[in-house]
């Protein structure tokens, strides 16, 4: 039990780490968001690690689904910001982001 | 009937887009009367909890309940949301149906936030919550709502993940998401894990400073609101960061994580660092709604160091400064709005003399921003005096820091008010006039609840006292 504890946390603090670097470096709206994406999906992999280590899947898988539901809400909206950058701008990169400042 | 506060909200959204086909504009409408709903519900409840002492429950396995102080802020919910309402339905000229709508769910949103008693439950409402303000903040799809919208969702995303994270934590360690089994946890058998309960802590502190937009995170709370077309920066100064980030850590740490000395100093160096950096920042600004925004900053600082102390007193102030910043934040918001939909302008150094042009707004502003620097006998004094007085029990000189950074909001508010409504009128601005209809209601009642507060607070410190909760 303790051992796939472990490897689920290794696997979700590799994903984290991932995602945090990948925010740290790119310069991409997309990629942002898909880092933003990665981290989550982390917590959720610990969600559903915990679940089975508590001997609570069926509250965990809901809590995974529920998530998952969430997730695909703020991707609608925070894809439609970006697409409203690239129209206004033509272009995906942060560095033209920087109207708002002071 | 709890649960009416999620239902009508909800309930309203989907009959509006049922009927879409008859009538586009009856978006407004519908959401006015949900507001108006709440509003005398709310009432009802603030009446009904304080009269009888314990908490409503709803039908749904108990896990929405009001309580007084969910009463009061639901009312605020509604009240701030009315205003936005009637301020939108003046200044809003497209999308208005998207508008009414979002403007629903970010209702139910907040409502669920004030209700909830589950972790898990908290988190949804948040980022429902969260995904209707990038909405009205991006509704007109310009550049600079975009940018500020997205620097919003970044913070947010960040903070909704953190939030997660310290929810699985606890999860792992008591095995439920319920407020009272992860209170009577930490409360038993809390010392036993201290490592990971330290950690959820600090996970589940630092997502609530970004949201609530306390110092070190506060980047997104300018951009955000000064970039928001004018309605939505009321309702999201008014009412959302205070909701989803302050309401939070007051409930949380209320009811669930139970108050630590530790966690107080953390709050303590959080609220001060806010209360000196927010009004620093609002000193140096150009721009109308950002220096409002960079004040709000300051003012949650205010909030926070009333909470930290732990004190009955202390946690009464930081309500009553809730409830205050609530009115006159949004009234110097839709103050803001109207001199922007008359001279077409932010910037401050352009404006001037604009008080003989729009004597309303100027004498409601200059209410507004009394309140908040706090001069007797208006409403924002009384907030003031009970968060320094729990914070001079707990270290004299931070309630002296407190006290000095009230100065300094009486600086930006005069640096504010010479700017834009006195000296020379600009030959620019020649041809602007006062607002009219709703805008010009909503500044006189806005401001008539500030004073009349301002009035009856005292009478209800002894209330409270007399009740034996002070």
């Amino acid at each position: 039990m303790t051992s796939v504890f472990a490897l689920f946390l290794t696997a979700a603090a590799l994903l984290v780490t991932t995602a945090v670097y990948s925010l740290i470096i790119t310069r991409n709206l997309m990629r942002i968001l898909l880092s933003l994406e990665i981290i989550t999906k982390a917590v959720s992999l610990m969600m559903i690690c915990v679940g089975y280590v508590t001997d609570q899947m069926a509250a965990a898988q809901s809590y995974a689904i529920t998530i998952i539901i969430i997730e695909v809400m703020l991707l609608v909206v925070s894809v439609g910001i970006v697409f409203g950058v690239y129209r206004q701008n033509g272009h995906l990169n942060t560095d033209d982001l920087n109207n708002l400042k002071g | 009937m709890p649960i009416l506060f999620l239902g009508i909200p909800l309930l309203a959204v989907v009959v509006l887009n049922l009927y879409t086909w008859i009538d586009r504009r009856s978006a407004f409408f519908a959401a006015l009367i949900a507001s108006l709903c709440q509003l005398v519900l709310a009432a009802y409840a603030v009446v009904r909890c304080f009269t009888t002492g314990e908490a409503m429950t709803s039908t749904f396995f108990g896990t929405v309940t009001v309580d007084l102080i969910s009463a009061v802020v639901l009312f605020m919910i509604a009240m701030i949301c009315c205003v936005t309402l009637l301020v939108a339905e003046e200044l809003v000229k497209s999308h208005r149906f998207t508008f009414g709508g979002t403007m629903l769910l970010l209702m139910m949103g907040m409502n669920g936030i004030v209700m909830v008693r589950d972790l898990f439950s908290l988190y949804a409402f948040i980022e429902v919550t969260g995904a209707s303000s990038f909405l009205l903040i991006a509704i007109n799809r310009k550049r600079d709502e975009l940018e500020g919208a997205f620097k919003y969702f970044l913070m947010s995303a960040l903070a909704t993940a953190m939030m997660l994270g310290g929810l699985t934590f606890l999860f792992l360690l008591v095995g439920d998401t319920s407020f009272e089994a992860v209170a009577s946890y930490l409360q038993t058998r809390g010392g036993e894990h201290p490592t990971l309960v330290t950690a959820a802590l600090v996970l589940y502190t630092s997502a609530i400073a970004i949201k609530s937009g306390a110092v070190p995170f506060h980047s997104w709370v300018p951009d955000a609101h000064s970039s928001a077309p004018s309605p939505v920066s009321v309702v999201l100064a008014g009412i959302v960061i205070k909701v989803s980030g302050v309401y939070s850590m007051i409930r949380l740490y209320r009811d669930v994580f139970g108050f630590d000395p530790r966690l107080g100093q953390v709050m303590l160096i959080l609220g001060l660092a806010s209360v000196i950096i927010g009004a620093l920042g609002a000193l140096g600004q150009n721009d109308l709604k950002r220096m409002l925004a960079f004040s709000s900053v300051s003012q949650i600082g205010y909030i926070v160091l009333g909470a930290s102390t732990g004190s009955a007193i202390g946690f009464v102030g930081a309500m009553m400064h809730f409830f205050n910043h609530a009115t006159f934040k949004s009234l110097l918001f839709v103050d803001a709005a109207a001199i922007l939909h008359e001279t077409h302008t932010r910037n401050m150094d352009e404006m001037g003399g604009l008080a003989e042009r729009m004597p309303i707004t100027g004498v409601t502003s200059v209410i507004g921003l009394l309140s908040m620097a706090g001069i007797p006998p208006l409403s924002g004094f009384w907030s003031k005096l009970l968060i320094v007085i729990a914070l001079w029990q707990i270290s004299p000189w931070v309630a002296l820091a407190a006290l000095v950074s009230s100065v300094l909001t009486l600086t930006y508010f005069l640096v504010l008010q010479k700017k834009v409504f006195y000296g020379k009128l600009n030959e620019k601005l020649a041809h602007v006039t006062e607002c009219r209809g709703r805008l010009r209601f909503v500044e006189l009642t806005l401001a008539a609840v500030n004073v009349l507060a301002g009035l009856v607070f005292p009478v209800l410190l002894m209330l409270l006292r007399g009740n034996g909760m002070l």
